[in-house]
């Protein structure tokens, strides 16, 4: 179990509005302080790092058999609901002779007395290389419980950054989710599982977590490549008028690898015309899902149809560049690491042709 | 310290928050691959253009809604972060290229960005190729390190200088300070005093008498400033009447005769001067002409009969041959009067010079502009420097100075300007850039003065000026001041 295994213990629990919500109620989890500590330690032996093309599993199921969807016009509910939001960014610091510098932080962010809090976690510098690889994915194998899965390799150091993101996000998510209660959870992305990022018992335990804790999590995608015979999902709820929902019944079936948690719908929250895709555990009856929506709406600012609270959880996690040069300073003083620049291959064959990722 | 960029004469550094550098401070980028460096001076102090900071401060922006919290920062890179945030970007300015042979002033050197070294570099060090003789050192205060800035006094002879600045920041202080510093090494120095500000020049901030006080010779048109016609040449009452009292040239002529007419008689008073003109066979207008210059040459006080009253200009000048200040006070001196006494001292110095009856003199000058006519200033920066008339204009409205005089000044004391037009005008001073001037005189706090020229070995020099022991006259008289016990005045 993931949650069993990250070194969080169950602090009492409070009812939120959150304004005594500080870091000591979060414990870090210390492995991935270790961890990160212990991937900045420098290498003697250098070896070719070999790059694997990412595998991108693609959720895109136009199904035929799928009911139409069907319009739900809300209507914002008032009553006074804590609204919290979680999002993790990470970002590639620079490469050092033998692999790469990462750095990931966390951001919660919720609203306390029409007032937005936030804590920040990080961030957390880490150096995968080649030697380390094997150590990285075996934690993060523990952590993300993937011996079930038959197929697993060790993942290439690039892919490894989305991983640790994948890791700590959830760690977040968990943390949260067993220090609140009746609370209005959002996330960004989606309520599946199947990749390494996001698995099966993770998430199952962190919606049982929620659902005793009488939260409800709302998964916002703002990407979305599902279709309806031939139109994009958002595309369907532009010509209806906001607040509103379309609920996408039996769109997705489960497969061996894939298994999807939540009820699929697609919001239309305001006025402007943008729609994204929501994910509303689908444990919890839909009466009780629609009424989350509505108290979204009562409680927090909704601005081009996303909440203000996701949108300045993103914000707050995501790295200025100022702090990549802070933490590219960290790394050579306290770490060590000399940072080097490589060349860009494409820009020394193709000129200003040369666009893409360098290598 | 790294070097960034170089443009032209223009040097720009990227400082961080641990190294405290001021304005006006002075920069060593020394080129351990050359053996050279250059020695630059900080003009501007900018933030660093951080990129991604216009993000940092819209998430943290501080109103009413601001987003409150905490961060979880383990391995403490906020330091690191606020380090790159905070960084501050130089505009120095190019004063001097050294090698092994000393200082050159150029700004051809290119030295490595990623060798040359960055260090701070004092005023003493600055100076250390050209030591000033300790015999004329003066002190003029301190610099931007707290180290006592001592300077030849000598930089003042031959020299044309120009103290400058808003009021109240502290430009008759300077003066007075250069004034003092000259009388002490034995150099004549007269004053215009507009506002009685040098009389106390003699006390000190007590009243009593200091150690200068019988080296200043106070001079009251009226008073203890009043001179007979046959003290005076013919040549100094003609500018009189010319330049000041705008005499036509054909009464100025009729003028002369009565002169030599009265000088040949032995007649030179001023009550024959007027029976004179009266009983003179010239044309009507000549003679109108010449008894309205004469009544107000009567009227100004500065001219008597009585050889007892008269005090000989000469014999105090002469006093100041070995180290003493006249100052002529002229505060409660009309303005024609006022044109008429400055006529006459400044002819009888030139005459005096002339003569090799002074060496050369030190001239102080208040806002000249009040009592200087047009043709002097030309006058003073060419024939009269030759004769040896070193004058030091002091004003605080620059543009009463004309663009040729600050052209030509050797040394520039400059306090704080806020003002673009007054920054404009000082900026044609050629001893140094105008974009050193703008910036710097913008943002001098009272009593602070950059000095430029050769006095400070063309390195201009931001100075606090040093406190004087000397009793403050010329106060502005204020109504809501509650030292002024105006019964207790009028009692007096």
């Amino acid at each position: 179990m993931v949650n069993a295994q990250l070194p969080i213990t169950t602090p009492p629990k409070y009812n939120f509005p959150l304004p005594s919500m500080h870091a000591e109620n979060l414990q870090l989890p210390k492995q991935f302080v270790e961890l990160s500590l212990r991937s900045l330690k420098k290498l003697e032996n250098t070896q070719q790092m070999s790059k694997r093309n990412s595998e991108n599993s693609s959720l895109i199921n136009e199904n035929s058999k799928i009911d139409f969807p069907r319009l739900i016009r809300l209507k914002p509910n008032q009553t006074s609901t804590p609204v919290m939001a979680i999002d993790v960014s990470s970002i590639k610091i620079g490469e050092t002779e033998t692999g790469l510098l990462l750095a990931i932080r966390g951001a919660i962010i919720w609203k306390h007395a029409n007032r937005y809090q936030y804590l920040r976690i990080g961030p957390f510098p880490f150096h995968i290389y080649e030697e380390n690889k094997n150590l990285i994915s075996s934690i993060l194998r523990n952590h993300s419980q993937l011996a079930q899965f038959q197929d697993f390799t060790i993942p290439n150091s690039f892919y490894i950054q989305s991983r640790l993101t994948a890791i700590f996000e959830r760690w977040i998510q968990t943390s949260i989710n067993q220090i609140t209660n009746n609370s209005l959870i959002l996330f960004d992305g989606s309520l599946a599982s199947g990749s390494f990022e996001h698995s099966l018992e993770s998430i199952t335990q962190m919606l049982r977590t929620a659902r005793s804790n009488q939260n409800i999590i709302l998964a916002f995608s703002k990407m979305t490549r599902l279709v309806f015979r031939g139109q994009r999902l958002t595309d369907l709820i532009l010509k209806h008028p906001p607040p509103c929902l379309l609920k996408m019944a039996n769109y997705f079936t489960n497969t061996r690898l894939t298994h999807f948690f939540g009820s699929v719908y697609v919001a239309k929250l305001s006025g402007a015309n943008y729609a994204f895709r929501l994910d509303i555990d689908n444990a919890i009856p839909e009466i009780k899902a629609i009424e989350a929506v509505k108290k979204l709406l009562g409680n927090d600012l909704i601005l081009q149809s996303y909440p203000e609270t996701l949108r300045l959880a993103h914000i707050y996690s995501t790295f200025t560049a100022a702090e990549v040069l802070g933490i590219q300073r960290w790394i050579s003083q306290e770490a060590d690491l000399r940072i080097i620049t490589k060349p860009n291959l494409r820009r020394l064959l193709f000129g200003r042709f040369g666009k893409g990722p360098e290598g | 310290m790294r070097l960034y960029k170089k443009e032209g004469s223009t040097i720009q550094i990227i400082s961080f928050p641990s190294e405290r550098v001021n304005k006006g401070d002075y920069l060593v980028i020394a080129d351990s691959s050359t053996g050279k460096g250059i020695i630059v001076q900080v003009v501007e102090i900018q933030y660093a253009n951080i990129p991604g900071f216009l993000e940092e401060l819209l998430r943290s922006c501080n109103d009413d809604y601001s987003i409150q919290g905490e961060d979880v920062d383990p391995f403490e890179m906020s330091n690191h972060i606020r380090y790159i945030q905070d960084a501050h970007l130089l505009i120095c300015k190019i004063r001097a290229v050294y090698s092994n042979k000393g200082p050159v002033f150029a700004s051809s050197l290119l030295p490595s960005r990623s060798r040359a070294k960055i260090k701070k570099i004092s005023t003493e060090r600055l100076f250390a190729q050209k030591k000033p003789n300790i015999k004329y050192l003066a002190n003029l205060g301190e610099t931007t390190e707290k180290n006592q800035l001592e300077v030849d006094i000598r930089a003042l002879d031959g020299s044309l200088n120009i103290i400058t600045g808003k009021k109240g920041t502290g430009k008759s202080h300077i003066s007075k300070l250069l004034t003092l510093s000259l009388v002490s090494q034995g150099a004549p120095v007269v004053i215009l005093d507009l506002n009685s500000e040098y009389t106390g020049l003699g006390q000190d901030s007590d009243g009593k008498p200091n150690r200068f006080h019988k080296q200043i010779h106070i001079l009251t048109p009226g008073h203890n400033l009043k001179v007979t016609l046959k003290q005076l040449k013919l040549g100094v009452m003609t500018s009189i009447l010319v330049n000041a009292l705008n005499l036509p040239g054909t009464s100025a002529r009729e003028f002369r005769r009565i002169w030599r007419f009265l000088e040949q008689n032995g007649n030179l008073t001023m009550q024959d001067l007027g029976s004179a003109i009266k009983s003179w066979k010239c044309n009507q207008h000549v003679r109108d002409a010449l008894f309205s210059r004469y009544y107000t040459i009567l009227g100004s006080g500065l001219f008597t009969d009585d050889p007892m009253q008269a005090i000989s200009l000469e014999d105090s000048l002469k006093k100041s041959r070995v180290g003493g200040a006249v100052v002529i006070d002229l505060r409660d001196t009309s303005t024609i009067d006022r044109l008429i006494v400055v006529e006459y001292v400044l002819g009888k110095i030139v005459e005096l010079l002339s003569r090799w009856k002074l060496k050369a003199i030190f001239l102080f000058a208040e806002e000249a502009h009040l009592y200087l006519r047009e043709t002097y200033w030309d006058d003073i920066v060419t024939r009269m420097r030759h004769f040896g008339v070193f004058t030091t204009f002091i004003t605080n409205q620059p543009d009463t100075i004309r663009e040729n005089i600050y052209r030509q000044a050797d040394n520039l004391f400059l306090f704080n300007f806020t003002n673009e037009h007054d920054l404009e005008t000082i900026s044609r001073a050629s001893k140094v850039d105008a974009e050193t001037i703008k910036s710097i005189a913008h943002d001098l706090p009272l009593h602070h003065c950059v000095v430029l020229g050769n006095i400070v070995n063309d390195f201009p020099i931001v100075v606090k000026v040093r406190k004087l022991d000397v009793y403050a006259k010329g106060h502005t008289r204020l109504f809501f001041s509650s030292k002024t016990n105006f019964r207790e005045v009028i009692q007096q």
